[in-house]
């Protein structure tokens, strides 16, 4: 699930749903990595990552730290196929396992409440999206990834489109 | 006229998803069937309700910005159930978060209007609502001022056999008032939606939230949070530390 981590740099972290492929190029462009594999369980909104044991999931499955991961992370890149204008439902999985990266405190961010941040403020979001795509969707998922980078306290965000998957290495 | 309520929050129960699915329900005629879905098993159980349902009616929680993971993989599983069978159901959303602001949930609507567009749904628009786990709380409120004016009455009766006392009737009419008022926009938006249900017709998108002022929900969901880290222990472990990975 993870690289050996490299404290003295700037830390990215990437989450996918590529499964094995594109393995040796996201192991070589990342200091960690999350495979989102579809196989676990979903939020169950019950909030102990945040007032029981903090930053850890209920669920003793690998995803239980995920936040913690997430919180080491200064650039977070996700890859993830395109649904609706939004996360594969893999993807989604783990972020909403990894809410604990913020605490149950509320603040107020862009003008709006949002929770305060465990770990600090961070680098850039970025959200590369592959598959089939309209132009809808397009924006949702730009607007999406905008509003992402402000709850989780990421200074900006970039969605790139990709058309083709084989140019992924280009964008990393 | 059959409309189908799904309710998508993962929680078992006393979820805020439920307290407005309640409420819509209140205000949508015809044949109304109401489904829990929380986990994959559930997909198949609310997919054979689809046939017949000229409207489904999501109730969900804001996650990340979104559309929870469970509800997303329904989703999926909903357009390819709706293409093979020919099925065009008139879908609305109604859903919550927990931040005041409604209009945190303008992502979320455009990824079912997004859905709607891919699965040949006519999407019929939504309500978007902040403070939504305020708002639950108040129902319980409802039931603690009738249980409250329930022992009040019985008391006083009983000590000056005056079963109708004036302060503690006027007591509980104000209180209750109270907590309509913090409903007022979500009732208001909602019978609206409802009557869209009602007429198929489209709703449109929109936002309301809780009615005070959003310093002092902080303070109230400030306040919410450490009395439940206090309880459950969280605030002994930890609480607000950077965290870092241990396995």
């Amino acid at each position: 699930m993870h690289i050996e981590r490299k404290e003295e740099y700037y830390v990215k972290l990437i989450l996918h749903d590529l499964g094995e492929a594109f393995a040796e190029l996201l192991t070589r462009k990342s200091d960690h990595m999350i495979n989102a594999n579809g196989k676990y369980a979903p939020c169950q909104g019950c909030f102990s990552c945040w007032t029981k044991h903090p930053a850890e999931c209920f669920m003793k499955d690998e995803l239980q730290q995920a936040c913690r991961r997430l919180g080491q992370a200064d650039e977070l890149i996700i890859i993830t196929k395109n649904l609706y204008g939004g996360y594969s439902t893999p993807v989604k999985n783990v972020l909403d396992r990894a809410i604990g990266t913020s605490t149950p405190f509320s603040t107020y961010r862009g003008r709006q409440m949002h929770h305060t941040l465990r770990y600090g403020r961070k680098g850039l979001w970025k959200v590369i999206v592959y598959g089939d795509i309209t132009e809808d969707e397009r924006t949702t998922f730009t607007y999406l990834a905008e509003r992402n980078a402000v709850n989780e306290g990421y200074e900006r965000s970039e969605a790139v489109f990709l058309d083709d998957i084989a140019r992924l290495e280009a964008v990393l | 006229m059959k409309t189908l309520f799904i309710n998508g929050s993962p929680k078992k129960r006393f979820c805020a998803s439920s307290y407005f699915l309640f409420l819509q329900r209140l205000f949508v005629g015809g044949d109304k069937v109401t489904e829990h879905l929380r986990t994959r098993g559930d997909y198949q159980r609310i997919l054979d309700q689809l046939p017949g349902a000229d409207a489904v009616v999501f109730g969900v929680p804001l996650y990340v910005d979104g559309i929870p993971s469970h509800v997303m993989g329904f989703m999926e599983e909903m357009e390819r159930s709706c293409r093979e069978k020919g099925l065009h159901p008139r879908v609305y959303a109604i859903a919550n978060n927990g931040f005041i602001e409604g209009k945190q949930n303008e992502p979320l609507m455009q990824l079912m209007e997004n859905f709607c567009r891919r699965a040949g749904l006519t999407w019929g628009g939504g309500v978007g609502i902040g403070g939504g786990v305020m708002l639950n709380v108040t129902r319980i409120l409802y039931f603690v001022q009738v249980g409250m004016l329930i022992l009040n009455l019985l008391f006083n009766g009983i000590s000056t056999g005056d079963f109708l006392p004036v302060g503690p009737l006027q007591s509980f009419l104000k209180n209750v008032l109270w907590l309509l008022y913090l409903n007022l926009g979500v009732l208001f938006y909602l019978i609206r939606m409802g009557r869209a249900v009602r007429k198929r017709e489209e709703a449109g998108k929109r936002y309301t939230r809780i009615l005070v002022p959003s310093f002092i929900f902080i303070l109230f969901a400030d306040v919410f949070f450490i009395i439940l880290s206090f309880l459950e222990g969280g605030m002994f472990r930890g609480w607000l530390a950077k965290k870092v990975p241990d396995r």
